[in-house]
């Protein structure tokens, strides 16, 4: 791993000032500390913070904003840092701002479906509190440990996406401290304090903090929808012989808007652990299998669900495909419908074998370019002896098609860093090729967008990071501008 | 004598395969219905993610293989506010979940090897055992100081080395000298007389079972009390009839079951003797009815699971030669070992108690905070941790907490006091004795 800066810009004077504004305990630029915070599972490159600070309230996040602001100093937001993309890598070094502390559920709205938390929130912590009231989330299958609000920020997905589509579009209302750290905030609670429950009908500025990777402000609080939990699960599974087939599947069934989930993943991916390094998959074993998660109310929904679905898979066969009823591998379906999930929060399904390190190209491509890019994908991985364990999902009905590897890697050495970066970079730039875009992108990522990019869109980015950010102190580098 | 103690660098590779993932911050389960909680009770009270979990730790670890960090006083300090508990270790589910508490006692041998650990608090530790064989400065004539009312009753306790006995009771340092739980020997004696046992101690003769050494990462001190204490033993059992030891200290029983097994020749040593917990060696008699409980005690009580009769006991299944899945492959987990259940069916057995069971409980346990050393080095937030321990069996209604362990038994009335409650502490054998 290492390459880690020698040299530190730490400044006591700085450090003084942070201890004032959020007293000595939540602040530090103690090295042992710091080092923590300067890498992920990622092949992103280590970089040390100089700081890190754990405000406590909004006004210490103002306070820590507005010195920074003034003194120029880059301020990285982190909750958990478990974004697969080293977006809480501090680029430029500077402050590391751990939100962690502020961790209460401030409201769980039974009656209108809204809940409002603070960005410490984890999966784990809201999944039990919302328990108590039969309602849920869309859990990533991520670690419990995660915090809700990134998720949502960053477009995060889950479990119900394949009905409402990504976490973000679940916000509902937010409170920001800009970066120059004046206090804002967008959606209903703008207009009547105590009102969280729509970001419509107004305009759509909570746009200007949801996909920025923590580079135009920090949230302070967040509401977001949450949704009642129907008793009656049941997993429909299925397996082809191609991503063709299995495209054609999900697109069908996905027309019908009767599943929570709608996931394909390639044989490798099915496994847990990812086999690493790369292992021929048995000639007898499907290539991709599905499962496609329903919750109904009573024992007819479920029937009528059911009912549909066998629609769909004799539809298929009538098509020529190679789809069969399948079991998934149990462990697996368990860490994918049994969320929060320990499994894969752990990562023990994706890295236990190679070790210590994850990285993807995660994109959402149109479900039509899944073939051609995952063909390309497999000469690729397998020429650099990684597995191509890829996932396909339908999210909101057919409406985004999300296509990722999900590629680990052993960190102890940087050659096979190195190898999954390579690897990884180049399916980026196939996916992009082909019109997908890479989401929670790193930097390597964001350089390839930027390239590809409208030249008014890159402008149009630029201006509205300089009006909030005009000293380019939040999250700096992190979006290759 | 050859000891199989693995040091930082042997532990590299295992150090290696942690992903930062961070599900070892907080203690989850699915269920339904999914459960959460605080697990760590470093990062509750520091919470940087240094401070956290094994997360923090392993960053630690690999931050002083990389040669990046370099010893300071602070960092020395960080390495030590931890009570290596294993509440991490029970989230994590890679291959190097089994070595977590190791990792993190394997970065504390190599402060002290290096001449930076333990923190100067500490210290004391390692020169009272140096000086009493005790961590607590205790005169050895001190140590039998419990037995004097078995004497004034003229029921006196057999000393092992003058009187054959098959059992020695193994009191502990805890028990002996801490003023505060010393009814835990006393009651703990009383139960075997009352169960007409045949038992002795070693008295005056008795030394520290090491534990405290051991996880402050002082690993020659701790050598010098197992060796001796493994030589005693074999004695007893060779020469004065000893077949089972009982021990009412969890640190003690995780010592002897666990630490002293890194010794080549453990397995010779204690050939023919059983090691065994207070609470599980009275099970037995409980469970045969030959231990009836009599009289009532109508009190509303819950049960503090201590780390080290509990996720310490947890036994691993690696895959060690590679033919299940890979060399070094973590398979699975034993909870058999754990003293989970057996303590709580005992105190439900015991007329007239109302059972309160606290959120965090088994092997997500939340851990007392007075472990690994934290009692010695760190008695403020020792007590301020045990308050929120305390805080948590307020919650369900108890009024007193029962334990298995006098450090934490210790250490949770301290917190019990800082939160001005008037919840009270008690061992499990003391409400035995009592129902008895
Ligand atoms: C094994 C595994 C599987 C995963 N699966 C999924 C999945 O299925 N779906 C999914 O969406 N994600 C997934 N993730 C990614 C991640 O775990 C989740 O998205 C998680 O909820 C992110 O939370 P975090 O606390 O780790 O965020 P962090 O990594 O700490 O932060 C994410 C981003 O948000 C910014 N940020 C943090 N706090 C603030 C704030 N208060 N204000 C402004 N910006 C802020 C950060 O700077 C960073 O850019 C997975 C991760 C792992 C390791
Ligand atoms: S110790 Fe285990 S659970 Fe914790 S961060 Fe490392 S891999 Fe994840
Ligand atoms: S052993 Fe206990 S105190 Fe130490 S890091 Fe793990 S959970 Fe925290």
């Amino acid at each position: 791993m290492t390459e880690i800066p020698k040299e530190s810009k730490t400044d006591s004077r700085i450090t003084k000032r942070l201890c004032e504004i959020v007293g000595e305990k939540n602040a530090t630029d103690m090295k042992h500390i710091r080092y923590a915070y300067s890498y992920d599972l990622s092949f992103v490159k280590p970089k040390l913070p100089d700081y890190v600070v754990m405000p406590t309230s909004v006004e210490q996040v103002q306070g820590i904003m507005k010195f920074a602001n003034q003194e120029k100093i880059s301020v990285t937001p982190f909750t958990a840092g478990s974004n697969i993309g080293g977006l809480c890598i501090p680029e430029n070094g500077g402050i590391l701002l751990d939100m962690k502390r502020m961790d209460k559920i401030i409201r769980i709205d039974e009656e209108s479906h809204y809940t409002i938390i603070e960005p410490g929130v984890s999966h784990a912590k809201l999944a039990s509190a919302l328990a108590k009231y039969n309602l849920r989330w869309s859990w990533p299958v991520g670690p419990p440990s995660g915090s809700v609000s990134s998720n949502a920020l960053c477009h995060g997905i889950g479990g119900l996406s394949g009905r409402y589509g990504l976490n973000s579009e679940e916000i509902t209302s937010m409170e920001v401290v800009l970066p120059t750290g004046e206090l804002v905030r967008v959606g209903s609670c703008a207009i009547q304090e105590d009102a969280w429950h729509s970001c419509m009908p107004l305009p759509r500025v909570d746009g200007l903090f949801t996909g920025w990777l923590g580079t135009t402000g920090v949230i302070t609080k967040i509401g977001v929808r949450i949704h009642p939990m129907p008793p009656i699960l049941k997993v429909f599974t299925t397996s082809t012989q191609t991503l063709g087939h299995m495209a054609s599947y999900l697109r069908t069934l996905g027309n019908y808007e009767i599943c929570d989930d709608l996931t394909s993943v390639s044989w490798w991916l099915s496994q847990v652990p990812i086999p690493y390094p790369y292992k021929p998959k048995p000639d007898d074993a499907p290539e991709w299998v599905s499962f496609a998660t329903t919750f109904s109310w009573t024992q007819k929904e479920q029937e009528a669900r059911e009912e549909i679905w066998k629609m769909v898979v004799d539809e298929e066969i009538k098509k020529g495909s190679s789809l069969e009823e399948t079991d998934y591998p149990e462990e697996a379906l368990k860490a994918r419908t049994q969320l929060p999930s320990q499994i894969v929060g752990s990562t023990k399904n994706y890295t236990k074998q190679a070790g210590a390190g994850i990285s993807w190209p995660g994109t959402f491509t149109p479900l039509n370019r899944w073939e051609p890019i995952y063909d390309e994908w497999k000469k690729i991985l397998i020429a650099r002896n990684l597995s191509p364990s890829v996932r396909v999902t339908n999210y909101r009905g057919v409406h985004y098609g999300m296509l990722r590897a999900m590629i680990p890697f052993p960190k102890k050495d940087p050659e096979p860093i190195e190898n999954a970066r390579q690897a990884i970079v180049e399916c980026l730039k196939v996916d992009l090729d082909h019109g997908g875009i890479p989401y929670k992108p790193p930097v390597d990522f964001g350089l390839e967008i930027n390239k590809r990019a409208h030249p008014g869109y890159v402008e149009l980015l630029k201006k509205v990071k300089h009006m909030l950010d005009p000293n380019d102190i939040m999250n700096t580098g992190k979006l290759a501008l | 004598m050859k000891w199989n103690i693995p040091s930082l660098e042997e532990l590299e590779d295992v150090i290696w395969k942690c992903t930062a993932c961070g599900n070892c911050k907080t203690a989850y389960d699915f269920g339904p219905p999914p459960f959460y909680g605080e697990i760590c009770p470093a990062g509750v009270e520091y919470g940087f993610d240094g401070n956290m979990a094994s997360k923090g730790k392993i960053a630690f670890a690999r931050g002083i293989l990389d040669g990046e960090l370099e010893w300071t006083q602070d960092f020395v300090d960080a390495i030590y506010k931890c009570t290596v508990c294993g509440g991490c270790q029970n989230q994590c589910e890679l291959d190097h979940k089994p070595f977590i508490p190791e990792i993190i006692e394997a970065m504390r041998r190599k402060a002290v090897a290096d001449g930076v650990g333990p923190m100067p608090t500490q210290k004391v530790i390692a020169q009272s055992m140096r000086s009493f064989d005790n961590p607590y400065q205790g005169p050895r004539r001190v140590r039998t100081d419990w037995t004097r009312p078995f004497k004034k009753a003229k029921n006196p306790i057999k000393n092992i080395m003058k009187k054959d006995a098959p059992i020695l009771y193994y009191v502990g340092c805890t028990g002996a000298f801490n003023l505060p739980v010393r009814n835990l020997p006393v009651a703990t004696a009383s139960i075997f007389q009352k169960l007409g046992l045949d038992f002795g101690i070693l008295g005056e003769n008795e030394i520290c079972c090491g534990s405290t050494a051991m996880r402050l990462g002082d690993a020659e001190e701790f050598k010098r009390v197992a060796e001796t204490n493994l030589k005693i033993f074999k004695d007893l059992h060779d020469n004065h009839g000893v077949e089972t030891i009982i021990t009412s200290c969890a640190g003690c029983y995780r010592a002897i079951k666990k630490d002293y097994s890194l010794l080549d020749e453990y397995e010779d040593l204690l050939d023919g003797i059983q090691i065994i917990h207070t609470t599980d060696f009275l099970f037995n008699y409980f469970k045969e009815g030959k231990m009836k409980f009599t009289k009532e005690l109508p009190w509303k009580v819950t049960y503090h699971d201590p780390c080290h009769t509990g996720r310490h006991l947890i036994s691993f299944d690696i895959d060690e030669d590679g033919s299940k899945q890979w060399k070094g492959s973590y398979l699975g987990k034993s909870e058999d070992n754990c003293l989970y259940d057996i303590p709580r069916e005992m105190l439900k057995a015991i007329p007239g108690i109302d059972f309160r069971e606290m959120e965090r409980i088994g092997s997500n346990s939340y851990c007392c905070g007075g472990g690994g050393g934290v009692m010695t080095g760190y008695g403020d937030w020792a007590a301020k941790n045990a308050g929120l321990r305390i805080q948590e069996g307020l919650d369900t209604g108890a009024e007193q907490m029962i334990s298995i362990c006098p450090f934490c038994h210790y250490n949770l009335n301290e917190g019990s006091k800082r939160i001005q409650s008037n919840m009270k502490l008690y061992d499990l054998v003391e409400l035995i004795d009592m129902a008895l």
